[in-house]
């Protein structure tokens, strides 16, 4: 059963049409992969999930239910979860609270303003344990402003997954790092979406064949392809239009 | 910190405002003290909207002028007996008032920060000062309306009749207030409101709604803005269209920029502060508006964080044990700033007094000797002089006691 | 009645000229800067008193065309020294800047000239009637006014549209990191158009004062209104911004004119009610009354439902 799925979504902005039919099945537990060059539409299909944007037609369902239209916090409640491309963190907070804010909707808290956060022991360990897993404990206490860049992207996983919705999308959550940076991050990424959905949008083609159960090509708003690794590396079509490029550069 | 080092910072508080009144038991002490009293709430609510919010408001002299009206036709409403309690709840209703205007105007204003709600903000603030003048039954045209706060049951057989009576009632909803308003910032909506004044965008995808979100602080703001509306009704048994208008809000606006917004003793500094420059300031001199302008452009330019930020800025020097070596510096740039400002202080009495002779610092001046303006043009100038030159130092001093070298990291 | 409204929308026109001629230097320096320009007025009130010290020695004419210069150097010295300094911390302490500066301004105002109502005089040139209709006057000094207003309009115009100048200034309106990018320096044409922008307000200053009277609180009285202005014609949209300015102006100048009142619609639907009534205040408003805040709630209106103005396009 399809955890999340697209039918047949388009997206405009004036006349130009950025998404143009695409429709996509993700399974439950799969780690997937959407690829695609640059200006494919892979930034706005993570709006329009996301409820950043709103489609010009179609439907996107999570669990069987309508997602599209929705306000993103709406979404967010719902089990879905997305990191950004550019770092989006709160920078004046410390470390800490950038992770207790994102849990704490899943731990029941709404708004409530008759709690008070420092005795909720239950909320405060789990924020530890996702500061734990992403490596930042020891900066727990630091303005997330003033963090080194590798460790805002840690800190962007963070926020993410700190919610443990049931869908996790990442949006290029290696870019911009050294070899090593990356490295660990995937080891991360595959520590922390264990029995989860992921949705992955990456540049680094070892990357996305080393994580993705399966992948999605994304072309001009349109998908091309969406198969296992080893039958997408062997599509005529996807090297064509965006493999064969990097497989001669590489 | 400790619950036992919490604890003690609330009570050292509540400690000073109870003993206030016994160190300086003079008439126009106990009334600065009110004004203090009522200018601590007021800014603290105004904190919880720029500080912590992130909203710019033009117009928050609303819910304290709105408050403040409910108030006095809460007391007159005692004095005709339509309504039987003590006044010591007054400030309450002021309250209430106040978060019924808040949830009625921020369900609109709220749905953006940044400009939008600014201009909102100033638009409704000049939307009602201006209807306080036409709706002349409830705001009592230019005159405002007046009560008297001696009518009702009396309180343990206080009838605050005293001006130092109130301070005390005003003392204790002081501090209930700051007590509730620092717990807010402690709680999920509290710190929800630093999220979204950080990235309200962000904030949507971790599944709250920033518009919701801002709406709880607006109406919690609104709520104590009230508050402080009761509090002054209580102290001065009137109010009117002046004290809902933008002079008003700008004046909050001030007392939290100049305290230092996001830090929760700020507003609590700004208040204090431009209380005492209001009613000491303004016995030696009519310009002190003009200084309070100076003031103020300066703390927006050199220290965005104002006077709280300042200290802070102090913290990592004092835990490292550098404090110390700032002092030599200090002096060395503080001594002639501070000449430069009096000079110039000086300078401007002058140009103001005219022709009469002007006493200043314990010194006569005589505004038609040329030697008295050359003397002080030459100490100004001086004074200057000493302040830039010695800059580099103070900022090297500076670097040094707050630089972590990488070996300690 | 005729008369009454021919006289209402010239009067609506002089003002909303004069409207125009403040919004269009906030519209500029917001549309470059993304500062809303708390102090614009302020500026406008120094122009008067400027022109109006001017005056005394040198006559109304010098005044006209140093005082709007003196106005333009001090707002392009403020924004180098004091503006630029808080640009790093956000649009909000700049907000904050120019609110802080509406007052110190207010304050020097008070300082330099007194807290009196200043006797400036428009030249005895002007001070015949430009025509008579109906029995009323129309007063030469409001038809330079409306001279003065137009011909900054089309001197506008022309610069923004024909000269080189005038294109980097509407490229950066819309794109402002592509200029910078191309490599123009931004820093200086900030500075220039803040100049500008606070001079067209010192020449609308010199200009108004003689009618609306030249007094410390003249920056509080049309502060407020200029905001409302080019928030409602849309942040960033010149023509929006004259669209609206010509909008208040009139409406302003009809509500005050008009002598209707809620009585008259309650009675065009029959319905009667006591004097003594606790709302009384409600049912005898009048137009005239609420011409004060009609922009206000006007803004309010906008800000709801089209909070990007009447043709504004950039939200924020």
């Amino acid at each position: 059963m399809a955890i999340l799925s697209l039918k047949n979504v388009h997206k405009s902005f004036g006349n130009t049409q950025i998404i143009r039919g695409v429709s996509l099945d993700i399974e439950q537990g799969e780690k997937h992969a959407i690829i695609g060059p640059n200006g494919a539409g892979k930034s706005t299909l993570y709006h329009l999930i996301s409820g950043l944007y709103r489609v010009t037609s179609g439907t996107i369902e999570l669990r069987q239910q309508p997602i599209h239209n929705r306000a993103p916090y709406e979404i967010s409640r719902l089990g879905l979860a997305r990191s950004f491309q550019v770092t989006n963190i709160f920078p004046r907070l410390n470390v800490f609270e950038n992770v207790r804010c994102a849990l704490l909707w899943s731990h029941g808290f709404r708004y409530s303003f008759w709690h008070l956060l420092g005795r909720q022991g239950e909320l405060n360990d789990s924020a530890m344990h996702v500061l734990d897993q992403i490596g930042l404990k020891d900066k727990a206490r630091y303005p997330a402003g003033e963090l080194a860049y590798a460790q805002q992207r840690a800190l962007e996983l963070g926020i993410a997954i700190a919610s443990g919705a049931e869908v996790i999308m990442l949006d290029e959550p290696v870019a911009g790092m050294s070899h090593s940076e990356a490295e660990n991050a995937v080891q991360l990424i595959r520590r922390i979406t264990e029995g989860k959905t992921l949705v992955m949008v990456e540049h680094d083609m070892n990357i996305v064949f080393d994580v993705a159960d399966r992948i999605t090509v994304l072309v001009y708003g349109e998908v091309i392809a969406s198969d296992v690794p080893a039958a997408i590396r062997g599509n005529p079509k996807v090297q064509e239009a965006y493999l064969g490029e990097v497989a001669t550069s590489a | 910190m400790t619950l036992l080092k919490k604890m003690s910072v609330w009570v050292a508080y509540l400690a000073v405002l109870l003993l206030l009144p016994q160190l300086f038991d003079s008439i126009l002490a106990i009334s600065v003290f009110n004004q203090m009293a009522i200018a601590i709430v007021f800014a603290l609510s105004y904190n919880m909207l720029l500080g912590q919010g992130g909203m710019l408001s033009f117009g928050h002299a609303v819910y304290f002028g709105m408050g403040g009206f409910l108030a006095v036709h809460a007391l007159l409403m005692l004095e005709t007996e339509t309504v039987h309690f003590s006044i010591i709840w007054i400030p309450l209703i002021g309250g209430l008032f106040g978060l019924l205007a808040a949830i009625f105007i921020g369900s609109f204003s709220t749905r953006k920060a940044g400009t939008v709600f600014a201009m909102i903000s100033l638009g409704i603030g000049e939307l009602i000062a201006a209807s306080s003048l036409i709706f002349v039954d409830f705001f009592g045209g230019e005159a405002g309306i007046s009560g008297d706060r001696t009518y009702g049951p009396t309180f343990f057989g206080i009838d605050f009749a005293q001006n130092v009576e109130v301070y005390y009632l005003a003392a204790g909803w002081v501090f209930i207030s700051t007590v509730f308003m620092y717990l807010f910032t402690q709680t999920p909506a509290g710190r929800m409101a630093n999220a979204v004044r950080d990235n309200p965008v962000r904030a949507e995808f971790i599944g709250y709604s920033a518009r919701h979100v801002r709406f709880i602080s607006f109406c919690a703001s609104g709520l104590f803005a009230g508050i402080a509306g009761g509090l002054f009704a209580l102290n001065y048994e009137f109010i009117t269209e002046e004290n809902l208008n933008a002079a008003t809000s700008g004046r909050v606006l001030l007392m939290a920029y100049i305290g230092g917004l996001g830090y929760f003793i700020g507003p609590i500094i700004g208040a204090v502060l431009l209380t005492l420059m209001n009613s000491l300031l303004s016995n030696y001199t009519e310009l002190w508006m003009l200084y309070l302008g100076i003031l103020f452009l300066l703390t927006v330019m050199f220290l965005p964080r104002g006077f709280a930020g300042f200290i802070m800025m102090h913290q990592l020097a004092w835990v490292r044990g550098k404090l110390r070596d700032l002092v030599v510096p200090y002096l060395m740039t503080g001594i002639p700033a501070l000449t430069f400002m009096l000079s110039l202080i000086a300078l401007i009495e002058l140009v103001h007094a005219e022709a009469e002779s002007l006493h200043i610092y314990g010194l006569t001046l005589d505004p038609s000797l040329e030697g008295t303006w050359i003397v002080l043009v030459v100490i100004a100038a001086a004074a200057l002089y000493g302040t830039r030159r010695s800059l580099p130092q103070l900022r090297a001093a500076w670097h040094s006691a707050n630089h972590i070298p990488d070996e300690e990291r | 009645m005729l008369d009454v409204l021919i006289f209402a929308t010239l009067n609506g026109v002089v003002t909303g000229l004069l409207l125009f001629m403040l919004a269009a230097g906030l519209t500029l320096i917001f549309s470059m800067m993304g500062v809303l320009n708390f102090a614009h007025a302020s500026f406008y009130m120094l122009g008067a008193y400027c022109a109006y010290s001017i005056s005394l020695y040198f006559g109304f004419w010098v005044g006209l065309l140093v005082a709007p210069l003196i106005v333009g150097v001090l707002g392009a010295l403020i924004e180098r020294y004091g503006l630029r300094r808080v640009h790093q911390s956000g649009h909000v302490a700049e907000l904050v800047f120019t609110f802080g500066l509406a007052f110190l301004i207010e304050e020097s105002v008070q300082f330099f000239w007194g807290r009196d109502t200043k006797n400036y005089q428009s030249p005895d040139i002007l001070d015949f009637a430009l025509f008579t209709l109906f029995g009323q006057e129309f007063s030469a000094y409001r038809g330079f006014m409306i001279a003065i207003s137009v011909g900054i309009f089309i001197g506008l115009y022309f610069v923004l549209t024909r000269t080189r100048i005038g294109i980097i200034i509407q490229a950066a309106i819309t794109h402002p990191k592509t200029v910078a990018n191309l490599g123009h320096n931004v820093p200086l044409i900030f500075m220039g158009v803040f100049g500008a922008g606070t001079a067209l307000a010192g020449l609308a200053g010199v200009i108004a004062g003689p009618v609306l009277t030249t007094f410390p609180g003249m920056a509080v009285v049309l502060g407020s209104i200029v905001f409302v202005i080019v928030v409602i014609g849309g942040l960033g949209s010149l023509a929006g911004a004259f669209i609206a300015s010509l909008l208040i102006g009139l409406l302003q100048s009809y509500a005050i004119a008009s002598d209707v009142g809620m009585q008259d619609l309650l009675n065009v639907f029959g319905i009667d009610f006591p004097y003594d009534h606790p709302l009384a205040d409600l049912w005898g408003l009048t137009l005239p009354q609420i011409a004060p805040i009609l922009p206000f709630l006007l803004l309010i209106l906008v800000l709801i439902f089209r909070p990007t103005g009447l043709l504004g396009k950039r939200e924020e």
